[in-house]
This record gives C-alpha cells, sequence and structure tokens, in this order.
C-alpha cells in the first residue's frame, strides 16, 4: 500500500476511555474505524468529502459536540461516543429516518441488507413520535441502468457525493421535494441536531443535476452501490433477487486495467434452470470504486460448454500447424504464462498488438529511468497527490482509475490538474476549478512533458541541452495593460442623524495604466493554451501544493517516438518531484507484457485465441474450441496497482482450458491455479500458490488482495532526449483509436447491460456533418460504422472503437493510436 | 307309520329316496356354506356394533357383499404349502374340519321336508326329507361327529412345522377331548328324561309349549353343555386353539387362501350345529306346526348364534389353566351331580 | 432434580398400581366358594348388558364412532400443519404474497424456493413459487414467519401423489378465485394474536 504508517505521523487519542493510536489528521470516525470502534454514520463515505447529512455520527471530543466524519483527531484528544444527549439525537435522527419510510421491506431489494434497517434496529426504534403529510414521490428511471424510488429515499447524499468525489460525473444533485413544512412546535421539543436534519430531509429529493429526466452520465452505477436503502438500484435488478438468496464469489473486475474488487453474486437462475446465474456485482465500496463495466459487464460467461472432443483435437492439429498465437489482454497470468511456456518449447510466435507497443514501452522506461515499473498507483495518488498531470489517456474511456484518482484529488486534497489529450471532453473540467486542459494536436506529446519539465523540473538538474531547448520556447515582451487600482479616499459627511460631520473612508477603483515584461511560454501556445494567462492560472494552481503525480496513458506507448517519450518521463521522474502512473491498455496488459516475449508481428497459420485466426479459441462461444470465460475461471490478474490478484470462478464451466491443451501439447500441471506459483519471479512475480493469496481490504482501507509486484529501482544516468519534431503533427481528419466508455472487448459488448454499440463516436456538431453512417477510410483498409454523436467529446477528432476483435481495428491503425482517415457518407 | 319333525303323524308320507337324500346333502352343503360365510358378515357386524363401529360398508348395501369379496379373495389367494410341511396331511387337514362339520349335519332337522314340483324335469316328484339321514342315534351321531372335527386342528396344527401350529394343536388336543367329557355328560340327563337320542323324540318330548322346555327340567345341563359348546366350537371365551395374542393363529397359522377358508366353514357349521342341537333338545325344537314352527327353531338357532357373538364382544378369553380347571373340577363334578340327580328324580 | 428414578433400571416395575383382587383362596372348596360366588354375582351378565346397551345407543341413538372417512372427515384444528395454502386478497383478488422471500429464507428443509420479477404496474411480482413436498417436513415456520398471512397450512392433508410434482404450484396451492368467498382467514401458526392491539404502539399520523 501507500503510505506507511510510521511513528511520526502517529498520535495517541482516547475513544471511550481506551487509548489508541491513529494517524495525524485524520477524520475522528475513520480513526474509529481503522481501529474497529463502531460510531454509527450513514451519509460519510470514506474516500469522499463529509456530507453531514445524516448528523448521526455526533460523538463529543474534549467536551464539544462534534460530527466524528469531519472532525479531525488531535492529539490527546478524548473522545466520548455514547453521551445521553448524543442518544437521544441518535435516536430522534433514525425515528426521523423512520417517518412515512414505506413499510415495504418485504419487497424491497434492499432488505437484509438495509442501513436504516440495521440502523433502526441498533439504535433500538420501537415506536414514532413524529410525524408529517408524506409528499407523493414516482418512481424513476434515470438511465438505462439507474431506477430510482425516491419514496425509499432518505437522502443522505451519498450518491451525490461519490458521484461528484469519486466519478467526477457529478450526474445527480439534491433538487425541492416540495414537501409538507415541519410543525413549528418541533423546532421545541425535539433535538437540535435531528430537527434541523429532518428540515432538510423534508425539503430535498435526488434528481438529475443537468434537469432532465435523464442522468446522461456514464452509468457507472456506484450511486446504486453507496445506497444505504433501496432507492437505488440497478434496473436489471429491481425485484429479481433478495440479498440473502446471493453468493458473494470474490473476484476482479475484467475489462479494465484497474483490476477492482468486485463480487459476482450468484444464484441458481430460476426454479426450472437450477444452474448458478451471476444477478448483479457488488463491490466494497468504501474502498474501490468500479467503472460501467465492471459492474455491468458479468454476463459474458461460456454457456452450456461440455467438452467437444473432436474440437479438442482438432485445437491440438492446428496447434502443432501453427505459426502463430494471436490474442489480448484479457487472459489471466497463469494463461500469459501458459502461452509463454508454448513459445519456449514449440517456437510459437506470440502476436499481442494490444500490449505489445505497452511492454516496448515499458522496456524503454525501464532503460531510461532504471524504474522497472511505474513508481506510484492510483490509491496512493487519492490519499497523497494534490497535483496531477495526464499525458495522452482518454482518461473517461481508458481507465476509470484514474479518472477517478484525477477527480478525487480535485475534490478532496484541493487539488489542481493539467489535462493534456487532443479530444476534448466535457466532463474533464467539471473535475475542478483548478483544472487546465490542453486540447493540443495530434503527435506533440513530447511538448506536453517539455512543458511539465519546464514547469516542474528541478532547473540544476536538468541537462544543459534540454534546459536550452525549453528557453528556447520563451519570449519575453513588453506589454501595457490596464490594471484596476484601489485608493483609498477620505471625506467629510453629515452624519442625518446626530447632525455632526464624521470622516469617512472611501474606496475608489481606478484605472491605471502600466508597463510590464510578460514571459510568455511558446510551449503553451504550441499545446493550444493561453500563454498571455498561463502564469497567473498556473501560480494560483501550484498555491500549498506538495504532492505531484503524473498519468501517462495508451496514446504514448502507440506513438511514433514512444522511445523518446519514455525517456522523456524519466526524465520527468529524475528532475522533478512527480510520481508517476501508466495505464496498461486494458485487463491484463501489464501482466501480459511482463510473462510474454511477444512478437512484433504474426506469420502463417494463426491460431486465435479470443481474436481473429486460422483456428479459433474462444471463451465468447463462437470459436473453433470453446475455453472458459473470466467469470468462470480462477486466476490472476495484474493491475494498473501493479498487484497480482486473485479472481475466483463464479459460474461453472465443464469444457477443456488452455491447461488442457497445454497438458496434451508440452505437459503441465494439473490445475490451472498451479501455474501461479510458476510465474517469473525476475519480472516481480512472487512464487506464491494461489490459495493462499489473500483478498480483501482492512478496515483502514489498505488493499490487501494479493500480493505487490516486486520493482527494482536502480539508479540510472539522465537519459537523452530528443528534441520533438512539429512536422509530425497529424493534420486533416483525424480518428482515434478510442472505446466508448463501458466498452473495452468483446465480453462488454456480450453483456446484456453495456448497451453502448460498436459505431464512429463523434462531437455532435461533428457527427451532424456526418450523418448516419459513414466509411472510414485508413492507408490499409476501411471500416463502415455508424455515427453516434457524443455529447461528451469535443472537438474534430472522431472515435473508432476497437473492442471488436472481429473488427480488427488494430490492424487498421496500426502502430499509432491517431490516423488520418477519409470519412465518406455512406 | 312316520313320524315328522313337526311332531305329528301324517299318513301315505312319501318314500324317502337316494335321490332325495343327496339333494339334501347339496342343499345342506350349499346352504350352510354360505351361511357360514354370511354368519362372519354378522359376526364383523354385530361385534362392531358392540363396539360402536359401523363393521364392514364399502361391498354392497351396508357391506353385505363383503361376503363374496371375502370368497373370491380366499378362493384366489395363493395356497402356501410350508417347505418342511407333512404336505398330504397339511392339505387334507382342513378338509376334515370342514367334512366333519357337514358330516354333523347329516343327522340334525335342517329345513322342512318337500318334494319337488311334479313340473321339474328329471327330479320331479322327489321327496326331500327335513333330515338327511334320521337315525334313530342322531345325537350320539353327532356329537360323536363333531369330537371326530377334533382330527382337523390336530393334524393341521402338527403336520405345519411350526411352534405356534404344534401348540395350537396340543391346545386342541386337550380342549376338545376335556369338553366332550362335559358335553356328553351334561346332555345324559336330557337323555335320561326323554329315553331316545333321535332328534325326533326330543322334539316330541317337548311338544306342550314353553312349560314342557327341558331347560326348564334340566337348567344346570344347559347351561354345562352351553359352555361346553362354546370350548367344542373354539368361542370366546375358549379360543385358545387360534388365539392370536398368543400363538399367532395356533393351528391354522400356515393356512391361507381357501384351505383357510375351509377351518373357517368348519367353525360357523359346527356353531350351527351346536345352535341346533341346544334349540331342539333344551329349547323345545319346533313348538308349531310348518312354517310358523320353523320360524320359531329358526329365530332360536339364531339367538344362540347371536349368543356367541355377543360373548365374544363382551367377555374376555381364560388362560388354558384355568379351562382345564373349570372342566375337570367344576364342570364335570356338576355334571355328574346332575346326572345323580336326574336318576334319582326319574327312579322316584 | 435428582438422577435416582433414571438409575433405576428396571424400568416398567416401579409405577404398577396393584388393583384389590382380593387374595387367591389356598384350597379347593375355597376356591370353588369363589367361582360359584363371582358366578352368581352376575358380573359376566354385566358385561353383556354394556356391550348391548353399546350396541342399542350406536344402533338407534345415533352414538356411532366410525368416520367413514373418505365420505366424511373430522375438522382439522386450526393449528394443523398440513399442505400449504396461497391465500388471496378478498378485495381485489391479487395474490397475498408480496414475495419477500422470507419463507424461502427461514424453510430448513430448503424446499421453498421462488422467482420474482418487476412487473409492468412496478410491483414485486411472483412470476413462480414453488414448494417441493418430498423435502417438507410441515414445521410451520413459513406460516409463521409470512408478514403477509399470505403463505397458510390448510385442511388438506390427504398427500398422497401419484407425482412428486403435485400439489408444489403456485396455482394448485392458490385459492381458486371463484371459491374467494370460501376462504377462510387462518388463524394457526403465525396469525395475529388475539390481543395483538394491546401490545402495539400506534404511530402518529399527520392525516
Amino acid at each position: 500500500m501507500s503510505e506507511v504508517q510510521t511513528v511520526d505521523n502517529m498520535i495517541t487519542i482516547k475513544i471511550d476511555g481506551t487509548e489508541f493510536k491513529v494517524k495525524e489528521g485524520e477524520f475522528i470516525l475513520n480513526a474509529a474505524r481503522a481501529n474497529d470502534v463502531f460510531i454509527p454514520a450513514i451519509c460519510y463515505l470514506t474516500r469522499c468529502s463529509p456530507t453531514l447529512a445524516c448528523r448521526i455520527c455526533l460523538v463529543e471530543a474534549d467536551g464539544k459536540q462534534v460530527y466524528a466524519c469531519n472532525a479531525k483527531v488531535k492529539e490527546g484528544m478524548d473522545v466520548t461516543t455514547d453521551t445521553p444527549n448524543i442518544l437521544e439525537e441518535r435516536r430522534a435522527i433514525m425515528e426521523v429516518y423512520d417517518v412515512n419510510h414505506p413499510l415495504q421491506c418485504g419487497v424491497c431489494d434492499k432488505s437484509g441488507e438495509c442501513e436504516l434497517q440495521n440502523y433502526t434496529l441498533e439504535l433500538a426504534v420501537d415506536s414514532q413520535s413524529y410525524m408529517i403529510p408524506d409528499t407523493k414521490r414516482e418512481t424513476v428511471n434515470w438511465s438505462s441502468v439507474l431506477h430510482y424510488d425516491p419514496g425509499l429515499c432518505i437522502v443522505c447524499e451519498r450518491c451525490t457525493t461519490v458521484c461528484k468525489d469519486m466519478i467526477g460525473d457529478s450526474a445527480i444533485t439534491t433538487v425541492k421535494r416540495g414537501g409538507a413544512e415541519l410543525d413549528k412546535g418541533y423546532k421545541a421539543t425535539m433535538p437540535k441536531d435531528a430537527y434541523s436534519m429532518w428540515n432538510k430531509l423534508q425539503k430535498s429529493v435526488i434528481a438529475p443535476s443537468n434537469g432532465t429526466e435523464f442522468t446522461n452520465c456514464s452509468d457507472c452505477g456506484e450511486c446504486i452501490a453507496v445506497c444505504p436503502v433501496g432507492a437505488l438500484v440497478s434496473r436489471d435488478f429491481v425485484y429479481t433477487s433478495n440479498a440473502w438468496d446471493l453468493k458473494r464469489i470474490p473476484a476482479v473486475a475484467a475489462h479494465s486495467s484497474d483490476g477492482a474488487q468486485i463480487y459476482y453474486e450468484v444464484k441458481p437462475t430460476s426454479i426450472e434452470n437450477r444452474a448458478d446465474k451471476i444477478f448483479r456485482i457488488t463491490n466494497e465500496w468504501s474502498y474501490v470504486s468500479l467503472d460501467g463495466s465492471a459492474r455491468f459487464a458479468y454476463d459474458f460467461e461460456n454457456a452450456n460448454v461440455s467438452k467437444d472432443e473432436a474440437a479438442f483435437s482438432a485445437a491440438l492439429e492446428a496447434f502443432k500447424k501453427a505459426e502463430t498465437l494471436r490474442f489480448n489482454s484479457m487472459i489471466t497470468n497463469e494463461e500469459a504464462m501458459m502461452l509463454q511456456t508454448l513459445k519456449e518449447k514449440t517456437g510459437l510466435k506470440l502476436y499481442n498488438p494490444e500490449v505489445r507497443a505497452f511492454q516496448k514501452f515499458l522496456a524503454h522506461y525501464e532503460a531510461a529511468s532504471g524504474n522497472s515499473l511505474w513508481t506510484t498507483d492510483t490509491d496512493a495518488m487519492m490519499k497523497k497527490s494534490d497535483f496531477v498531470i495526464s499525458i495522452g489517456a482518454a482518461l473517461r474511456n481508458d481507465s476509470p482509475a484514474l479518472k477517478h484518482a484525477f477527480n478525487n484529488v480535485q475534490k478532496l486534497n484541493k487539488g489542481a490538474g493539467l489535462y493534456f489529450h487532443p479530444v476534448g471532453d466535457t466532463l474533464i473540467p467539471g473535475f475542478g476549478k483548478n483544472v487546465e486542459i490542453f486540447n493540443h494536436k495530434v503527435g506533440l506529446e513530447e511538448a506536453a512533458l517539455y512543458l511539465v519539465l519546464d514547469l516542474f523540473a528541478d532547473k540544476d538538474k536538468l541537462p544543459s541541452d534540454v534546459k536550452e531547448y525549453i528557453e528556447s520556447f520563451k519570449k519575453s515582451e513588453t506589454k501595457t495593460i490596464k490594471e484596476k487600482e484601489v485608493k483609498t479616499v477620505k471625506e467629510m459627511v453629515l452624519n442625518e442623524e446626530t447632525g455632526e460631520e464624521e470622516e469617512v473612508s472611501k474606496k475608489v477603483t481606478e484605472m491605471v495604466e502600466k508597463e510590464i515584461t510578460v514571459m510568455t511560454n511558446g510551449l503553451v501556445d504550441l499545446l493550444g493554451g493561453d500563454a498571455s494567462k498561463f502564469d497567473d492560472v498556473f501560480a494560483k494552481m501550484m498555491k500549498k501544493k506538495e504532492s505531484f503525480s503524473m498519468m501517462l496513458g495508451e496514446d504514448l506507448y502507440f506513438h511514433d517516438k514512444a522511445e523518446n517519450i519514455a525517456k522523456l518521463v524519466a526524465l520527468v521522474e529524475a528532475t522533478c518531484d512527480i510520481t508517476v502512473v501508466m495505464t496498461p491498455p486494458k485487463s491484463n496488459a501489464l501482466g501480459v507484457a511482463l510473462i510474454c516475449d511477444l512478437d512484433d508481428d504474426a506469420s502463417g497459420y494463426t491460431v486465435g485465441y479470443n481474436e481473429n485466426g486460422d483456428f479459433k479459441l474462444s471463451a465468447l462461444g463462437i470459436g473453433d474450441l470453446d475455453m472458459p470465460a473470466m467469470n468462470q475461471q480462477e486466476g490472476t490478474l495484474t493491475n494498473i496497482g501493479k498487484r497480482v490478484l486473485p479472481t475466483n470462478a463464479a459460474l461453472e464451466y465443464a469444457g477443456y482450458e488452455l491447461n488442457d491443451l497445454m497438458k496434451a501439447l508440452v505437459g503441465a500441471p494439473e490445475e490451472t491455479i498451479d501455474w501461479t506459483a510458476m510465474l517469473p519471479v525476475d519480472r516481480g512475480f512472487k512464487a506464491v500458490e494461489f490459495d493462499s493469496l489473500p483478498n480483501a481490504f482492512t478496515n483502514q482501507g489498505v488493499d490487501n488482495r494479493g500480493y505487490t509486484l516486486e520493482t527494482n529501482n536502480v539508479e540510472a544516468d539522465l537519459p537523452e532526449v530528443e528534441k520533438f519534431d512539429e512536422s509530425l503533427v497529424l493534420e486533416g481528419e483525424i480518428a482515434y483509436r478510442c472505446n466508448p466508455a463501458r466498452q473495452f472487448n468483446d465480453f462488454t459488448d456480450k453483456s446484456h447491460e453495456i448497451f453502448e454499440t460498436f459505431a464512429l463516436y463523434a462531437s455532435v456538431e461533428k457527427a451532424e456533418t456526418l450523418g448516419d453512417k459513414v466509411e472510414v477510410v485508413f492507408e490499409n483498409g476501411s471500416i463502415t460504422l455508424d455515427v453516434v454523436a457524443d455529447e461528451k467529446i469535443l472537438g474534430d477528432i472522431v472515435k473508432v472503437p476497437d473492442f471488436r476483435a472481429a473488427e480488427d481495428v488494430y490492424g487498421l491503425f496500426g502502430e499509432s493510436r491517431y490516423q488520418i482517415v477519409t470519412l465518406r457518407k455512406v | 307309520m312316520e313320524t315328522t319333525l313337526a311332531g305329528h303323524v301324517v299318513e301315505n308320507l312319501p318314500q324317502v329316496t337316494a335321490t332325495g337324500v343327496i339333494i339334501k346333502a347339496v342343499i345342506i352343503l350349499a346352504v350352510l356354506s354360505a351361511l357360514a360365510g354370511f354368519g362372519t358378515f354378522i359376526e364383523r357386524k354385530v361385534l362392531a356394533f358392540m363396539q360402536r363401529r359401523l363393521g364392514p360398508m364399502h361391498v354392497g348395501p351396508y357391506g353385505l357383499l363383503q361376503i363374496a369379496a371375502d370368497g373370491i379373495k380366499l378362493f384366489t389367494k395363493e395356497d402356501i404349502i410350508p417347505q418342511n410341511a407333512n404336505k398330504l396331511i397339511f392339505m387334507i387337514a382342513p378338509i376334515i374340519t370342514a367334512a366333519t362339520a357337514f358330516i354333523a349335519l347329516s343327522a340334525v332337522p335342517v329345513f322342512p321336508d318337500f318334494t319337488i314340483p311334479e313340473f321339474i324335469p328329471l327330479l320331479g316328484g322327489t321327496f326331500v326329507p327335513s333330515i338327511a339321514s334320521d337315525l334313530n342315534v342322531g345325537l350320539l351321531f353327532v356329537l360323536g361327529m363333531m369330537a371326530a372335527g377334533l382330527y382337523g386342528p390336530l393334524l393341521a396344527g402338527m403336520s405345519q412345522s411350526n411352534k405356534w401350529g404344534i401348540i395350537g394343536a396340543a391346545r386342541t388336543a386337550i380342549q376338545f377331548l376335556s369338553y366332550e367329557v362335559v358335553t356328553g355328560l351334561s346332555i345324559l340327563a336330557p337323555i335320561m328324561l326323554v329315553g331316545s337320542l333321535s332328534f325326533v323324540d326330543f322334539n316330541d318330548y317337548q311338544a306342550g309349549g314353553i312349560g314342557s322346555w327341558l331347560i326348564w327340567q334340566q337348567p344346570v345341563a344347559f347351561i354345562l353343555f352351553l359352555i361346553a359348546g362354546f370350548a367344542e366350537t373354539n368361542r370366546t371365551p375358549f379360543d385358545l386353539l387360534e388365539h392370536e395374542a398368543e400363538i399367532v393363529s395356533g393351528y391354522a397359522t400356515e393356512y391361507s387362501g381357501m384351505r383357510w377358508g375351509m377351518f373357517f366353514i368348519g367353525e360357523y357349521a359346527n356353531m350351527i350345529t351346536v345352535a341346533i342341537i341346544a334349540s331342539v333338545v333344551f329349547l323345545g325344537g319346533y313348538d308349531a306346526e310348518g312354517a310358523l314352527g320353523w320360524l320359531f327353531i329358526m329365530l332360536k338357532i339364531a339367538f344362540f348364534f347371536f349368543l356367541m357373538l355377543w360373548v365374544r364382544a363382551s367377555w374376555p378369553h381364560i388362560r388354558p389353566d384355568q379351562l382345564m380347571w373349570l372342566c375337570w373340577k367344576v364342570l364335570m363334578p356338576i355334571a355328574m351331580i346332575n346326572i345323580v340327580i336326574t336318576a334319582l328324580v326319574i327312579l322316584i | 432434580m435428582s438422577l435416582e428414578q433414571f438409575k433405576n433400571r428396571n424400568v416398567g416395575t416401579q409405577n404398577y398400581k396393584t388393583l384389590d383382587v382380593g387374595t387367591k383362596p389356598e384350597k379347593g372348596m375355597a376356591q370353588f366358594v369363589q367361582v360359584v360366588q363371582r358366578t352368581f354375582k352376575g358380573e359376566l351378565f354385566v358385561g353383556l348388558g354394556v356391550t348391548m346397551k353399546a350396541m342399542l345407543k350406536a344402533l338407534f341413538a345415533n352414538d356411532m364412532a366410525t368416520i367413514q372417512y373418505p365420505f366424511e372427515k373430522l375438522p382439522i384444528s386450526p393449528r394443523y400443519r398440513a399442505i400449504h395454502e396461497m391465500l388471496i386478497l378478498l378485495e381485489s383478488g391479487n395474490y397475498r404474497c408480496i414475495g419477500c422471500g422470507l419463507c424461502e429464507k427461514i424453510c430448513i428443509s430448503n424446499c421453498i424456493s421462488m422467482d420474482t420479477r418487476y412487473d409492468e404496474a412496478q410491483r414485486k411480482e411472483v412470476s413462480e413459487y414453488t414448494i417441493n413436498f418430498g423435502r417438507c417436513i410441515f414445521c410451520g415456520y413459513c406460516a409463521e414467519v409470512c408478514p403477509e398471512l399470505a403463505i397458510v397450512h390448510g385442511p388438506r392433508y390427504e398427500n398422497a401423489s401419484e407425482q412428486r410434482a403435485g400439489f408444489s404450484l403456485f396455482e394448485d396451492m392458490l385459492t381458486p378465485i371463484d371459491k374467494l368467498n370460501l376462504q377462510q382467514e387462518y388463524d394457526g401458526f403465525g396469525a395475529v394474536s388475539p390481543n395483538a392491539d394491546e401490545n402495539i404502539k400506534q404511530t402518529p399520523l399527520a392525516y
């Protein structure tokens, strides 16, 4: 985990007479939770800002009543959690929550895991003292996945908080309910906090923040996860199962490289069909947030498969014939290890364009920096960083974890951010006021890194040629500007009441002309910013900032100058106080990159594993031999946090696995998970048995799943970096290989709750000019796609998704993520 | 001169022919077999009523066809002969019981005599007598035949290679032999009074109305005969031969189907025989002329039959030692005394 | 409680009560006298009288104990736990069952299962419901836990069936709509106690 608890930052406080060592600067509530002390709290979310909606976490600290969720611990603080007054307040608050709450627990989806139920019982609310006429509130569907029943809502605002502070969509907010006024008599008779909480509750309800009936958000469903009652439920899940009927299978979200912790919740499909079915995905929402693919793309299993011996022997024949095996990152570390073994023993080529560029980039980075892997992770960033820079990542689409981290830093750490990307995204400005966005031209990623060097580098450490190169972009100009100046003028005024004259000071603003010398940074202008204003803006951004992080995305790996970029990144790390995180392109790309020696091209007879090929192994059920899908197999995945995470099989699979092929081809251990301990130790893996891997978070929120990869950081000389070449900038009609937010691969596409289609995504204006359907013509081929107008895209660049392996979009784009194309209306 | 059972002399009485006797025998066999079945029905019904139950109800109206159902069941049931049984004797034993019971009936009056009408071909005009074989030692014959019936249960029990059967057979021997003595001695006194062993003579002796019934002259003999009759017919409270609570089913343990049914028929035929003897010997027989006389005797027989059922419903059965004690130490001495007293009275 | 009484393993002899039958006469004459006394006391005839009286009463005073079972049935106690019935609402004819799944959860032989769905009227609808009577032990927990008194134990105790599936379908257990008027309120397991009103405090209402 990121932050080690050292003796320095630990202080001692007393809770209910017991002394605890807690982290300095933490909220009382979190400190108590970390030490297994229970303080009731409904509205507080661990990694979000305190809402103060429920007021039930009331405690007495050093004799004063405070809210545990927003009061920080101090050395020697004495906290009491249950004074008579606090208990009275809590009881009143729970009674208020129960006023007019429908007594329909019998049908409510949340029954059994409902926090309102739990706290009502915990605080022994057995009678009701308050009343108010109810307001009619209709059930609504906010989006294709969100189902909101305001009648059940207790307006704890957890959903709005998580959407704002963690997800970054800010898609929902509290609006006026139009309910009856509270009886004024209660003000005198009720406990104070309970009254004010009720007053607020009675007036509000949750609604989409864009003023329409629909949220138009990224449909991640995190609001569903955090809802303490049954108000927010997935539309697909409504009334289909009781919480207690579902069996939880701890697993790892398979699609993005976040490796988010999830539980597959399964129970028999129906009375007739007793085979297990995944009904929903839940997560430890206090410690991890899911994106839409993790939460809703779960039913991609390869169903009704049996052992097809003919297909199996055909597969063996195919492997004997094959020169190349083409695969993608949707495989476990164990399977990657099998393929690598196959390569070592039979000389089979391993072709994986998705990961190859990333693997090369990592190698360049290691050579230049001496670090075998990047230096931070998203959790550490959220805990610590207050300045984030994102380069080359379509945050919303590529890496939900990075998007959450970027947003969370702005919201919770009062942070600032720089966002460099050619494609405009309406969501990024919403992350915070201190986010500066550079929609630069395609190909200028190196310039962005040079700007970072300019802004953050310790100039003494920079090599002189780099320093000179950077300075060469700066011009000093003398400008005449008008400035407002405030002057104080004293006047004598007759006081009308007393009739005396008094001296009164008045402030008067005057416009003054001044001549100043301005240094303009040519890099800023080059990257599409406003150099004249940037210095002031940046100065404001840098106020009170201590910890800096940089996120690097897939654009950099698929770049003509990837090697130079890797060196620049190394230089940034060496000369600036910036930690770096890179997003593996998809799923288990990092694991594949570490385990497999990938080849640059395919040749001859090709076996495709979930990819095109002459013989297809497929977990989608469309190939020549069936393979288990990710929710049907055990194994480990390597994620952006550099962790090796165990995932479990949620559903039955009766067919052949890759390990069976391995056994027949070159010999293999009995089970797939026997490979876990055989993963390459020299690449950072550990020789640990699968069954001994832990799979949980601690009470402090420390990710304790699996193990962290060993990384070695060797001191390296500063890399020699090249200047960037402006002539490489792409001009014209540009297509960007980028998936819609919840789509990553064929498996997300197969899932019935993922609705984003395989189409050309363009900004609304661009889509108007394109019509309904276009043919996208590349140098080496073309593809015909429907046009989808995406309100969240700005600018002229169009996005072509790659999540369907059969369409071979990687082949069209080649080594770059951006290509100049011709768009022909069809 | 022929004397009929109706107690008067009829001139020109038709000749008893072999054909008539055979027809009579067939009638006795058919009717009494059926009556035995009907007896089971009546027994079940009466026992049920006395225990506030309904008894058989479902086959036919009020369960009347239950007899047919049982009959069909018995006829169609598998006839099992145990492996180690003496097969011949095992198979013959039930026939002995049934045969002796029916042979005994050949000497007692059953139904009035009649002549088959002329219009019936072949048998027209044949006279069918009331008693198939009107022996002048009828009573002795009947008692003798009933005593011979002892061989049925005895052989059945001994042949079947079953411990319950053996016990049942042993009990048969002691019970039947013992009570044979009481029967004989108790009925000796009336015989002494009447001076004949013929049923006709007994009937004539009591022709003077209810006052002339022998029961008034010989109450002790009547009671002794009745008790002995219960024992001889293996009825509660003396049903030790096949008492199911002790010896499963005694001599009939291994029997099934119609062979078992023959024991049953034999038992019911014996019950009827004893009822007829008691009616004729002690209760005046046919009191009146013709049909009315027949009705009376039917009622008397029915009463005795009912009494057997009634007793079964009311009384517990006794232990074998009590049975012997009762026979040899109580009943036989009383019977002896009764005979002596009767003899003295006749002499005086 | 001491364990003394359990330590005596001579089971069955402890609690016999001896009837006062007098002493058995030793001498033959005394025995004979006893027989004569008993005989003339008429005890045997009392026995005959009892049975005769019983028969006459049974036949003529309608004092017959027999119930002709398949055609006549004794009324069943409301606490009897036979085959389940699913009651419906008298006013609307809708199922009382709201699909809360408590019966499914509490069932100790794990024989109840249900499928629910979100219906057109935005309500939870029980699309399928089944009880495996091959497994059910008729403990009555489902009826006791049901918050709507929807699943109750009916009086139908004849469980013999040609197939295991017999009675197990929701439709079979449901009160037929044409027999709605015959639906009886259940006062067996889990029913509202007669003094329920006294045991609850009324919630204040604003209207």
